[in-house]
Parts: structure tokens; C-alpha cells; sequence
């Protein structure tokens, strides 16, 4: 990891915390603004993906996986704006798919950083077992808790435990192959 | 390409270019040398930090993958490992940032390995090593470039190694693992490779990478689509390109000594290098990850005197110990400025094309100094060199 991709986790975890601080003074109003942040971020990532797709990796082999996942992340942009207005639906689908997704990925990575012996694994499968509890105790906490004002704190705490990963993986070192 | 190649061969093309024994072994060490000068080497001898010509895996694990950081690498891996092989070639409809990556692919026979060469000749034989590194590395680094690049540099599962069968080829896919550590069984046709990565500018995407050792192994023939090539698939035969390298190389290296009066690229010293060719063509088509010992008996059969082992340090004191001075004058003094100016030359080459992926460059004839303070030793010593003319 470069010292900018640190520097970049470290300002990323600091913006979640200060989210999370907002989300727990103003749990409604603060919330919808966090939504439309995040919203926002991924309608530009989105689009920032499909310009790439357009001036570069369409003369790419196998370019077209940028195009797709460049739709993907700008359709999902539009569909979780539809629903900040509905701050308890939008939280669950968030903390579900965010986590869950995570959580899945890092436990594969997980196993496939233990078949190569690397020291890591434990902490990866820690990571990824941690997400993908967060992820469940979001859907269970979407079918009992009926307050909106309840998720919002439970979005909080989420944050609070994502910006903790952003700094933990920040000061992990790191190793990568590289071939001469 | 490594060292049994940068090193034990180069000796080989020194001795049927005519040089001497120990000129020889100047010429293969700088070519070698290429592959460790590094700034953690440089910053331990208190030498230019610009003269960098490779970078190790931990500087490029902190490298910055800004604009800024980006043209740096680009520098060293562009002007030392992937010499671009046509800076104006025509790209249709695509963006101008991707043309410029485009123009950056690596290929032999380019008017910049013209250049290259031409820049050694009349120099030191440190520059006459560094020529014949960065030349042979063209041949097998075809098809990559020397600045990080998904869309250049990416390849996929469409790898195949090619066996030859009586009149045809068997096809084996190549499966890269990513295990960092790992040496290749060649024998089982197991590579590493580095990981995908979905960034355009991640290191991962940077030469040839993504395809593993294999453009440095002489033995080897595979066909893959490289990322650039509209789904039409390469295929490599390394151990003609090597011999062509080879023969190639025999052929600048009389040009520096004077023997040919210019240097044009797509000639090949075939005639010298005859006698020796079954021998040759027996270690480069043998399947072996490491040649080293097979080049250094044919080496040591052709001068008839030993060869000793590349020695990362055997000039390292003589610089230390030099007054500031004479630094210029020692053998990795003289290495430095010739790194420093072949850097220096391909970034302005780059720069003219109005290609900014290697930064800017600024000519001393008309603007006089700006830019990296480093390059002052490279002035200063060309001023030293026309003043004693």
C-alpha cells in the first residue's frame, strides 16, 4: 500500500466518524445527509467508471466488464436515492448488501491468503466474519426495530466499526508481487 | 531477461564484436548493473538519485501513483526495460491518454533503440552496457510498456504455452498463481503472475507483470491477447527473438567499436555468430529457468579465460572512496552519467512526441538548466568532455 493509499483510508475513516457523530446528534436530518453523500459518491464513481470505459478500457480486451460494472455501481447510485426518504429501508439494504458483500469477499480472501501460508489470514477472516455479522444483526434489526431514530444509531455504530477497519488497514503492512 | 542473458551472454556478444577479455567484462557488468541500480543502492553510495534505472518491490510498493509519481516510473521502466518501439504509431479513434499508453508498447527494431545505441557510441563502456541491456530487454519485452497500464498491459485466461510436436505446436493454458515467493516449476509449467488488478494505474498493470516471468525465460513459446490487441492473439518465440537479440547485439557492438559505420535497425550480425550458432541455439532452447551456467562455459570457451561471477559490490568502494571530484571518473561514476543521460535522451524522445507519461523535458541547448538537479552532473560533465575536445 502506497503512503497516499494510507493518507486516503486514514481522511476515510476520519469522514465515517464525523458521519457517525452527525447520524448520532441529528439521527433524522443527519442521516438524510449522509444518504445523500453517499449517494452522490456513487453516482460519481459510477460515471467516473463508464468515462474510463468510453476513452480507454473499451480498446481493452475484456474492457466490457468495466462498462457493466461502471452501470452497476451508477444504477445503484439512482436506486438508493430513491429511497433516503425512507430511512429504515435504505439502512437495512445499505448495511446488508454493504456487509454482507464485504464480509463474503474477505473470507474468501481469507482462505486464499492461508493456502499461501501468509500470516494474515487470521486477521482477514476476523474482518470478514465481523462484516458479514453486521450484515445479518442489520436484517434482524430491520424485521424488530420499528424506530427510525434505533437504526440511525445502529448505522452509527456500523460507521464507527468501518472507520476503525479504514485506520487498522491504513498502518497494516503490506506486501505485493511484482515481477521484473 | 536476467542475468544469464544481461550478463553471461553479453560477454559472449563483446567477445565476437572484438572486444578484449576484460572489456568485455566492463561492457556485461554495466549491462547487468541495470538491473540493481536502484535508489536504495544509490542513496547508500550518496550517487544521483535520478540515475535509477530499476526500482526494487518495496519502492514500488510505496511508489505514488500520482501524475507526478507515475512519470517517474514511467522514466526508468520506459528508458531501461520497455524502450518503446514506435512513438508515433497511429491509434484509431481512441482518447489522446490512451494513444499516449498505447505509444508506449515496447517493440524491437524502434528509431529509439537507434538512438539508444547511437547515444553510446564514442561514450564509455558503461553506456556501451547499458545500450545492450536496455536492446535485448526489447525483444523480450515486446508487446508491454514501461508505465502501469490495465489496458496495455492486462492479460487474461486466453494463455497458452506452445510445445513443439514434429511440424506443429501442442497447446498447454498457462494458470498464474499469485504466490508471492514462489520460484516457477518450469518443468510443470507453473507461473507466477501478479494479481489483477481493476486500476488502471495500479503496479500490478506494469510491464509485463500480469504475464509472469515468462518474457524473460529463452526456452519458452506461448500465444496470449495482450490487452492492446483488438482480440487478435501474439504469439512469443523467445528463443528466436533471444537469437535475434544476440545477433543484434554483436552487430551495435561493432558499431560502437567502430568496425560499422552506422547503425540501422533490422541487422543482425548472422555471419559472426555462425560458428557458435548450434551452441547458442542449444541454451536458449533449453528448459531451464536459469542459463547462467551454460552461457558462462560457452563464454568461457570462446575468450578461453574465466568468467567471474557478477559482483553487486566490486565497484561500490572505488566510488565511496573517490573524492567528490573524481567520482565522475570511477566505474559506476562513469555508469551513472550514462544512466543519466540515456534517461534524460528517452524522456525527450517521449516529451517531443507530446507524450507528458515520462514528464517534461526541457532543452539545455535552448533554455539552459531546469528541472531535476541531478541531471547538473550529466551537464556539467558533456561541458568537461567538449572542453577537453
Amino acid at each position: 500500500m502506497t503512503n497516499m493509499q494510507r493518507i486516503k483510508k486514514v481522511l476515510a475513516a476520519i469522514l465515517m466518524i464525523l458521519c457517525s457523530c452527525i447520524v448520532i446528534r441529528y439521527p433524522e436530518e443527519g442521516f438524510y445527509l449522509v444518504a445523500v453523500i453517499f449517494c452522490v459518491s456513487l453516482l460519481l464513481y459510477g460515471i467516473r467508471t463508464l468515462l474510463y470505459y468510453l476513452t480507454m478500457a473499451r480498446h481493452m480486451v475484456g474492457g466490457k466488464s468495466i462498462l457493466y460494472f461502471g452501470i452497476i455501481v451508477f444504477d445503484l447510485g439512482i436506486f438508493i436515492l430513491t429511497t433516503v426518504n425512507d430511512p429504515k429501508f435504505f439502512i437495512v439494504i445499505y448495511l446488508f448488501v454493504f456487509y454482507g458483500f464485504s464480509g463474503i469477499m474477505a473470507v474468501l480472501q481469507a482462505f486464499e491468503t492461508k493456502r499461501f501460508d501468509s500470516p494474515s489470514w487470521k486477521w482477514i477472516l476476523i474482518e470478514g466474519i465481523a462484516n458479514t455479522a453486521v450484515a445479518i444483526l442489520a436484517v434482524i434489526a430491520g424485521l424488530f426495530l420499528r424506530s427510525s431514530v434505533d437504526i440511525s444509531y445502529l448505522y452509527a455504530a456500523c460507521l464507527f466499526y468501518s472507520a476503525f477497519i479504514q485506520l487498522s488497514t491504513a498502518f497494516r503492512k503490506t506486501a505485493i508481487i511484482f515481477i521484473q | 531477461m536476467q542475468k544469464d542473458f544481461h550478463y553471461y551472454a553479453t560477454y559472449c556478444a563483446s567477445l565476437l564484436a572484438g572486444y578484449s577479455h576484460e572489456e568485455s567484462l566492463s561492457i556485461c557488468y554495466s549491462a547487468q548493473f541495470v538491473d540493481c541500480c536502484t535508489r536504495t543502492l544509490l542513496s547508500s553510495l550518496k550517487a544521483p538519485l535520478s540515475a535509477a534505472t530499476t526500482q526494487l518491490q518495496l519502492e514500488l510498493a510505496n511508489a505514488r501513483t500520482d501524475p507526478v509519481g507515475l512519470q517517474d516510473i514511467t522514466r526508468i521502466w520506459a528508458s531501461f526495460h520497455f524502450l518503446p518501439g514506435d512513438l508515433y504509431a497511429p491509434v484509431k479513434k481512441a482518447s489522446r491518454h490512451y494513444q499516449n499508453k498505447y505509444r508506449l508498447i515496447c517493440n524491437p527494431n524502434g528509431t529509439l533503440l537507434s538512438d539508444t545505441v547511437e547515444l553510446a557510441k564514442g561514450s564509455s563502456l558503461q553506456a556501451a552496457g547499458i545500450a545492450m541491456h536496455v536492446l535485448a530487454d526489447t525483444w523480450a519485452h515486446r508487446y508491454f510498456a514501461g508505465t502501469p497500464s490495465l489496458v496495455i498491459n492486462n492479460t487474461n485466461f486466453y494463455f497458452y504455452e506452445l510445445f513443439p510436436e514434429e511440424n506443429t505446436f501442442r497447446e498447454q493454458p498457462v494458470v498464474f498463481s499469485h504466490s508471492p515467493g514462489t520460484p516457477d516449476d518450469v518443468e510443470k509449467s507453473h507461473y507466477n503472475g501478479s494479481i489483477f488488478q481493476s486500476s488502471e494505474n495500479s503496479i500490478m498493470n506494469l510491464g509485463h507483470g500480469r504475464a509472469g516471468h515468462l518474457p524473460d525465460y529463452s526456452f519458452i513459446r506461448y500465444k496470449y491477447l495482450p490487452a492492446w490487441g483488438d482480440y487478435e492473439a501474439v504469439v512469443k518465440d523467445n528463443p528466436s527473438d533471444y537469437y535475434h537479440a544476440f545477433c543484434q547485439m554483436v552487430y551495435a557492438l561493432k558499431y560502437l567499436r567502430g568496425l560499422v559505420p552506422t547503425f540501422e535497425a533490422y541487422r543482425y550480425d548472422f555471419d559472426s555468430v555462425a560458428p557458435w550458432e548450434a551452441q547458442i541455439r542449444t541454451i536458449l532452447g533449453k528448459r531451464q529457468s536459469d542459463a547462467c551456467a551454460d552461457w558462462k562455459a560457452l563464454g568461457e570457451t570462446i575468450s578461453g579465460q574465466e568468467i567471474g561471477d557478477f559482483d553487486l559490490v566490486r565497484y561500490q568502494q572505488e566510488y565511496r572512496e573517490s573524492p567528490e571530484r573524481d567520482k565522475n571518473n570511477t566505474f559506476l561514476g562513469r555508469f551513472f552519467l550514462a544512466a543519466l543521460a540515456q534517461k534524460s535522451m528517452v524522456t525527450n524522445k517521449i516529451f517531443r512526441s507530446g507524450n507528458l507519461l515520462a514528464g517534461f523535458s526541457v532543452d539545455y541547448a535552448e533554455k539552459g538548466f531546469r528541472g531535476i538537479r541531478d541531471f547538473i552532473r550529466l551537464v556539467e560533465a558533456q561541458k568537461g568532455e567538449q572542453h577537453d575536445d
